[in-house]
């Protein structure tokens, strides 16, 4: 038996304590959005620093000033110059688990369930990002367990705001950036391809947030006695929703697609090949029709098109029954999706910029979102690509899909910018696994496989 | 007309005693819409009730689905002529918190000084409504005396649920009406234009309640992997708010404006003349753009033209920080204040063709029709019971009263028109300083005695006829 596959068996049948080990970070609710939940944000980053000084790692919970950096640093006892040192990057906080009541098993007790002939785990953080992770955690802990030691040197970062924007994140980085910058670094936090295509993912969106509230009247008012002369807020926020699109789907802000390129012939035909089913992909999720850009495939629209996308409103009245009321204000949570060289600061302006443009005189409008990152693609040519798209095949007997995808890992461009590495993007998640939404899930086999895949990947490039 | 002149002699001779059954009517702390104050409530009916008995009318309590309905008749000797009035009145009130807000204890009540250094009863329920409907019966009172009978027939109805649930009021009505052969119903719950100027209401806008929610996506889906293709039920509910008005604030639902008459050119004139400070209507909530139908007054558009408010709205996240969600779910509550000639219930259809139109063809939408249908109300300002309410309050106040409209609805009111086919006459002397519902609520002494004097002189229009 070569060393490579003595560790693929030892993985194999450790597995059930992978599990075990997984399930044990998955009941800690880290919710990095929410500050009423940082003392369980650093209570899995110190789970996962004793779990890795266990397996020999120098590892320790950074402080920062939001959520603690999870930093580990491994080297092989006969390393040498030319032996590779490789970052792996996952993210141990989670999103907000409501709505609670569309749960069929609590977010934070995970269950295992067979729907058909597929076993499933389901958790907040199964698939984003806690069994995503701890895939290459736990191949290295069958390397070492197996063969005493890692083929490669490593670092690990597992940080703690992915979910909240990643504030502490280029701070952090540029502080430390000679301690953590390596030959190339792997993310595990995308999806494959479909459940037996192993992909490797080579563009992210970029994203923006913003929120606002409008204010009207200065006080809640009766609708009765000042319905009429009264401005309500809530119909200049739907105003401004309903202006940020045109009729053919294109985002209406002035400037918005300064620095989005059309997609390269061949690249589309590439993805053209791939015979993604957008009837399915829709009807999945119980819809019909695409209601992106006309004219773009669904496939473009998800990986190479930007998004102008609401994710929360509120206003006035929300309870049961009714109330006449005439609300002071309105609230809206937007994201908007970057791509190619959109420019993350001037989107937002422009945003600022086009909702002042509709607000009426007399009415006021807050800003209080901000941030954000620019897209990513990563070149296709890159050698780390090549070597991990050979392994990823090895375990799936199939070829790698190179794919884009519609979310955002801004963390890519920084370990570009400040660390001047590139990002392999690997991951085992499926589109169903429902992150961010009731019952996430992550399959037994993603798991299983992805944990396999990182054994090769570390062996591959330890040769 | 008899002249009241000896009447409201009485009135003003006897005004201590008058204010003495009021303070005690003030003390029973009778909220309605708290189980805890029920007994109070049984309490403050039987002892109206007393009253009523005590000025020689057959009284008693009612069952309603709700609190005890207090019903006192009187039938003037060899009155079957006469006009029948039904007066309505209300003796619930509205909660008293934020009790710490109060100068004085809610349920004690006390003269003090006003803003404008006028004396005022402060007490829960002064203004609304328990002050106002003791104007009427202290009336009937001295009126009793001085003539030893009323010129009509007269039914007193005070209910105990007007600051609750109006379906309890409705369901006595329509289950009774034919005990309720009236002409007119006299209410007291409304106000005076100002401190000095007497106001009728002849307009109350009605209102439709609906609740709509779409549904896009089945499930909650992650921004990111799936914006762009799928539908956010966000966008959709925002394109269909945004839709409702044009650019002229006119409702832009096929068929909204269908009844609606326009406002009479008299009536216009006359609001025009009041001379209502818009800006400063306006500047008091911190706005200063009219909102709505352009080529309309603020009074016009709070009294005599119809609305569709966005109530609330939510969808998707609105926690702390932020979620890049696409949700599966939008939904908007709305109300539709209606004037006059407007049928709720076609308006309801109407919207919620509206709401389908713009519906994507995969996106689902359902309704919510709990919110209540109740029309709009304009009473014809030459009716003989507006007509000699004016000519009183001129002679009371000595400035012509102001026929107003009130944006909100009575719904009362509409029970009245709709089981007994009868309009009301309402007027009031509360003021917009009133602080009805709010802590501190008071009633100028003077709108208790002129109050009391104004409807000696409505009564002594009927009389000698």
């Amino acid at each position: 038996m070569t060393e490579l596959n003595a560790v693929l068996d030892a993985a194999t049948k450790d597995f059930d304590n992978s599990l075990e080990r997984l399930f044990k970070l998955v009941r800690i609710p880290s919710i990095s959005t929410d500050p009423a939940y940082a003392a369980e944000c650093e209570k899995a980053a110190n789970a996962i620093v004793d779990d890795l000084q266990a397996l020999g790692f120098k590892a320790q919970a950074r402080p920062t000033p939001g959520r603690p950096m999870v930093v580990a640093h491994y080297t092989p006892k006969e390393a040498t110059k030319d032996t590779p040192h490789l970052l792996f990057y996952g993210h141990y906080d989670v999103q907000p688990a409501d709505p609670l009541e569309l749960w069929k098993t609590p977010p934070f007790e995970p269950t295992i369930k067979k729907d058909g002939a597929v076993t499933r785990m389901y958790g907040r953080g199964t698939s984003d990002d806690k069994g995503q992770f701890m895939t290459f955690v736990e191949a290295a802990r069958a390397w070492i367990r197996t063969t005493g030691t890692l083929p490669i040197r490593a670092t690990f970062l597992i940080e703690g705001e992915e979910e909240s924007g990643s504030p502490s994140l280029v701070p952090f980085l540029k502080a430390n950036a000679k301690e953590l910058s390596c030959d190339a670094a792997f993310v595990c936090d995308t999806n494959m391809w479909d459940p037996k295509t192993p992909a490797i993912t080579t563009r992210l969106r970029g994203m923006v947030r913003e929120e606002i509230t409008i204010t009207g009247p200065k006080i809640d008012l009766h609708s009765g006695m000042y319905g009429g002369p009264a401005m309500n807020p809530i119909r200049v926020l739907s105003k401004v929703i309903a202006a940020l699109h045109d009729k053919n789907g294109k985002v209406t802000i002035p400037g918005f697609y300064d620095g989005v390129a059309d997609l390269p012939k061949q690249t589309k035909k590439q993805w053209q090949s791939l015979k993604f089913s957008e009837a399915k992909f829709l009807k999945d999720v119980g819809l019909k029709q695409a209601a992106g850009e006309k004219g773009k495939s669904v496939l473009e629209q998800i990986w190479a098109r930007p998004t102008a996308e609401v994710n929360g409103i509120w206003g006035g009245y929300t309870g049961v029954g009714t109330k006449t009321v005439l609300p002071s204000k309105a609230h809206a949570k937007f994201t908007f999706r970057l791509v190619g060289k959109q420019n993350p600061d001037k989107v937002l302006k422009a945003f600022q910029k086009f909702v002042k443009g509709l607000i009426p005189k007399d009415c006021k409008v807050e800003f209080a979102g901000g941030g954000g990152s620019p897209a990513t693609e990563i070149p296709e040519d890159n050698p780390f690509i090549a070597k991990s798209a050979e392994a990823l095949k090895d375990e799936f007997r199939r070829d790698t899909v190179l794919m884009g995808s519609g979310g955002s890992i801004p963390i890519c461009r920084f370990f570009k910018d400040i660390l001047g590495m590139d990002s392999i993007l690997v991951g085992f998640a499926l589109t169903d696994d429902a992150i961010h939404s009731p019952n996430e899930k992550y399959d037994l086999e993603s798991y299983r496989r992805g944990i396999r895949s990182w054994v090769r990947i570390m062996g591959e490039f330890g040769r | 007309m008899v002249h009241p002149t000896t009447v409201l002699a009485e009135i003003d001779q006897q005004f201590p005693e008058s204010l003495d059954r009021l303070f005690e009517l003030l003390r029973f702390p009778s909220v309605g819409t708290d189980p805890a104050h029920h007994k109070d409530c049984l309490a403050t009916a039987n002892w109206l009730v007393g009253q009523l008995k005590g000025m020689g009318f057959t009284a008693g309590l009612r069952k309603t689905t709700g609190q005890p309905l207090v019903l006192g008749q009187y039938a003037p000797p060899g009155g079957k002529k006469l006009p029948h009035i039904l007066f309505y009145g209300h003796y619930d009130v509205q909660p008293a918190d934020p009790l710490e807000l109060w100068t004085s204890p809610p349920f004690e009540p006390q003269i003090r000084k006003g803003k404008r250094g006028q004396d005022a009863i402060f007490a829960r329920g002064a203004a609304d409504d328990k002050g106002q409907l003791m104007t009427f019966l202290e009336a009937s009172r001295s009126w009793l005396k001085v003539h030893g009978s009323l010129p009509f027939r007269l039914t007193v109805m005070i209910e105990g649920d007007e600051e609750g649930d109006a379906s309890h009021i409705d369901t006595f009505l329509k289950t009774h009406a034919r005990e309720f052969p009236v002409d007119a119903v006299f209410i007291c719950d409304t106000g005076m234009w100002d401190a000095k100027t007497p106001g009728i209401d002849t307009r109350l806008r009605g209102c439709m309640g609906i609740e709509f929610t779409v549904t896009g996506p089945r499930i909650d889906l992650h921004s990111g992997l799936y914006g762009g293709p799928v539908q956010n039920p966000i966008k959709v509910v925002s394109r269909i708010i945004a839709a409702i008005h044009d650019k002229r604030g006119r409702i832009a639902i096929p068929g909204f404006y269908d009844g609606v008459k326009p406002i009479p050119a008299k009536l216009r004139k006359a609001w025009a003349g009041l001379k209502f400070p818009a800006k400063k209507f306006l500047g008091d909530v911190g706005l200063s753009v009219p909102a709505g139908e352009q080529g309309y007054s603020a009074l016009e558009q709070m009294w005599a033209r119809p609305t569709a408010e966005v109530n609330g709205i939510h969808g998707g996240y609105r926690g702390v920080g932020s979620k890049t969600v696409l949700p599966s779910e939008a939904t908007a509550k709305l109300t539709f204040r209606l004037v006059e000639g407007q049928d709720p219930r076609k308006i309801r259809a109407g919207f919620k063709a509206f709401v389908k139109a713009r519906l994507p063809k995969d996106c689902k939408v359902r309704f919510d029709d709990s919110g209540g249908n109740s029309s709009g109300i304009a009473v014809s300002e030459d009716t003989p019971w507006i007509k000699a309410a004016r000519a009183a309050l001129k002679a009371e106040f000595d400035r012509e009263a102001v026929l107003m409209g009130a944006g909100y609805s009575i719904p009362v009111v509409e029970s009245f028109k709709k089981y007994l086919k009868v309009d009301s006459l309402l007027t009031g002397f509360g003021l917009p300083d009133d602080n009805a519902h709010s802590p501190d609520e008071k009633y100028d002494v003077a709108s208790f005695r002129r109050g009391t004097r104004a409807w000696a002189r409505i009564f002594a229009q009927f009389a000698g006829k």
